[in-house]
């Protein structure tokens, strides 16, 4: 997957690009309206992540360019504004998801890939982690070709590891993840663990190795070394 | 007490000190007056006796003629002595004052008496006038009711000019004392000046509309520097996390994953603070200004499947009463964010096993909860940063955006405690 980080902090486009390079994907940097704009005539992206308060020019002017350049391009807006006014207006120029600053790293690959499911495939698109497969469009989850009946959230929680698998996730990120904002009025995010614990189990149960770790004090890691080269 | 009201007492006051000593100079002064008129008259009429005696009295026949056709009058209250007196006398004019008993009225009475004393034909008479003088009381009297009439007519006059004061004079003044009431920083109406003739009044509103337009400004511009700085202060945070989140996936210790962890759990905070401030600061700007009729029945019953599970995990029960069609004239964001802050209270605040009781209707929305009982004052929790638990994890300011909402749409709110249930009413419309 090939990407392109509109962002005037250099220091947060590193963060994103190390992150994402980590994931195998191609991602450059372009620091303001003109770089950005030369980028996207010389070349194709999968997924543009684009802060709309960059200099020289509005980030919502770069989004109705974009649209007229390449319409395959997914493009998810980061913004330190969460006035809906700018959300609203900037899904109705075209992009595909928002996000408001700060955002966990994990949260913004999730949402690459389902912009990019969206975009390339449809929605239709299968993960294999080992023995267990993901059907991302029929939110059906089997383990060695048997269906494991899991909830809503149990399959959120597993896609979620399934996207940033060997990745860190903080209990907070999984928090925000699954119930959105709801979570901000909270202390205790204690539920998480619950469902971790209940996804476990189940896939355990359907014969699956048990991946999920504990990364003591941080949150959980979903450790996994894939034996066979898989489709994303 | 009104400044007219002030002004009209103080002018009736002074009014009554100068009419009254004015009375007392006027009684006096017309006693005198009155005094000397009366005992020139009494003179007069011993100088016509004189005259009489002088032309009729030639002999000693005469004499006693002429004294016969005068009644003697000694006894009387009124009247005219003579007497031919059988020593010589050294020419002379006597007035005495003396008190007399009045028969008719009962009492002594002020009485003058000219006495004059005449060489007429050589002989020697004593001529005298003498009668009542004008009494006291009736001069009081007079003077009293004249001061009673002219303090009438001040009383009207005072009247009178109240009105015309507040009407006239004091209408600038009054109008700019009604702009003062109704201003509001937030509303941004300035105070405009007032044209009068009225020094004094033309200067106060002058610098009232200066500090007012003064004060907006500095408002305004806090109000953006805030905003901005809220905004600019996002990417330190989001690059500050996204470094920990990186960090945290490279070979650390346990002790040092607790620090990612902990600075993790900071940066979180902040952002969620700060996210706060910036609601709130965006409610006190009036930013949300697209109120509509918002359902507020369903918005309540479609959030309830979002914060159910959050609940149920804490084995909460949670019993819901609403009325269908509750609507609210509401900016939609706002009915969310009021709701939202409202029941994840109730929800956080609560123990284990709880309780929470909701009930909605067109004029109120009461929401009850299980909790620790809270010694202090409760509706100091709708204050900025005020906290059930001081050290507890929260950043203190969800009430404070309730109460912002509610005071922006101007609801009421209030806050109870008794011993385990927090009880929070909104009244909508009130």
């Amino acid at each position: 997957m090939k990407l392109l980080i509109v962002e005037d902090s250099i220091d947060l486009s590193r963060s994103i690009d190390t992150y994402l390079r980590r994931e195998g994907y191609i991602s450059e940097i372009a620091m303001d309206f003109r770089e950005a704009l030369d980028k996207l005539l010389g070349f194709t992206y999968d997924v543009v992540l684009l802060d709309i308060m960059i200099p020289k020019g509005d980030g919502l002017r770069l989004l109705e360019e974009l649209k007229v350049i390449n319409k395959q391009t997914g493009v998810i807006i980061i913004s330190a504004k969460d006035a809906l006014d700018d959300k609203v207006k900037g899904l109705e120029l075209g992009a595909d998801d928002y996000l408001t600053k700060p955002f966990h790293l994990s949260e913004l690959h999730a949402r690459i890939k389902a912009v990019y499911r969206r975009k390339h495939l449809d929605g239709d698109d299968k993960l294999y982690l080992n023995e267990i497969t993901i059907h991302t469009e029929r939110m059906e989850v089997s383990v060695s070709g048997e269906n494991v009946v899991l909830t809503k959230k149990e399959f959120e929680l597993l896609l979620y590891f399934a996207t940033n698998r060997n990745h860190v996730l903080s209990k907070q990120s999984i928090a925000e993840h699954l119930w959105g904002d709801h979570v901000d009025h909270l202390d205790n995010i204690d539920f998480v663990y619950q469902h971790i614990k209940n996804l476990r189990k189940k896939l355990i149960k359907a014969g699956a190795e048990d991946y999920i770790e504990t990364v003591y004090g941080v949150g959980y890691r979903f450790a996994i070394t894939l034996n066979t080269s898989s489709s994303n | 007490m009104r400044l007219i009201t002030k002004f009209s007492l103080s002018y009736l006051l002074i009014t009554i000190l100068v009419l009254s000593t004015g009375g007392v100079i006027s009684y006096f002064i017309i006693e005198a007056e009155v005094d000397k008129e009366m005992s020139r008259q009494f003179y007069d009429r011993v100088q016509r006796l004189e005259e009489l005696v002088e032309r009729r009295t030639e002999t000693e026949e005469e004499f006693h003629l002429f004294t016969k056709k005068i009644p003697d009058s000694a006894n009387d209250r009124r009247g005219i002595i003579i007497r031919s007196l059988s020593y010589p006398v050294k020419e002379r004019v006597e007035v005495t004052d003396t008190m007399i008993w009045h028969d008719g009225l009962q009492r002594m009475e002020r009485s003058i008496k000219v006495a004059a004393y005449r060489e007429i034909h050589n002989r020697s008479y004593y001529i005298a006038s003498y009668g009542v003088l004008i009494e006291s009381d009736d001069i009081a009297e007079a003077v009293i009711k004249t001061l009673l009439w002219i303090f009438g007519l001040q009383l009207v006059g005072a009247f009178v000019m109240g009105l015309y004061l507040s009407n006239r004079t004091l209408k600038p003044f009054n109008k700019l004392l009604h702009q003062i009431k109704d201003f509001k920083l937030k509303k941004r109406n300035v105070i405009t000046a007032t044209d009068t003739n009225i020094t004094e009044f033309q200067d106060l509103s002058r610098f009232m509309e200066q500090m007012t337009r003064k004060a907006i400004d500095d408002y305004h511009n806090l109000k953006e520097f805030t905003e901005n700085a809220s905004h600019e202060l996002q990417t330190p945070v989001a690059i500050a996390g996204s470094k920990l989140e990186l960090l945290a996936e490279s070979e650390l210790t346990s002790e040092q994953l607790e620090w990612v962890a902990s600075a993790q759990r900071s940066i979180h905070k902040l952002s969620r603070l700060n996210k706060a401030l910036s609601l709130l600061n965006k409610i006190e700007n009036q930013e949300f200004e697209d109120e509509q009729e918002v359902d507020f029945s369903s918005l309540v019953s479609e959030s309830l499947d979002g914060f159910r599970e959050l609940w149920e995990l804490s084995g909460i029960s949670v019993k819901i009463n609403i009325s269908d069609d509750v609507n609210l004239k509401i900016d939609p964001v706002l009915a969310d964010v009021l709701w939202a802050n409202l029941f994840s209270n109730a929800i956080k605040h609560n123990i284990e096993n709880g309780r929470i009781l909701i009930t909605i209707t067109n004029d109120l929305l009461k929401i009850e909860n299980t909790g620790k009982v809270f010694e202090g004052e409760p509706s100091e929790l709708f204050e900025r940063f005020k906290k059930q638990n001081q050290s507890s994890q929260s950043i203190g300011l969800g009430l404070s955006i309730v109460a912002q909402i509610a005071e922006r749409y101007d609801w009421e709110i209030s806050y109870k405690v008794r011993e385990h249930w927090h009880r929070i009413d909104v009244l909508f419309g009130s």
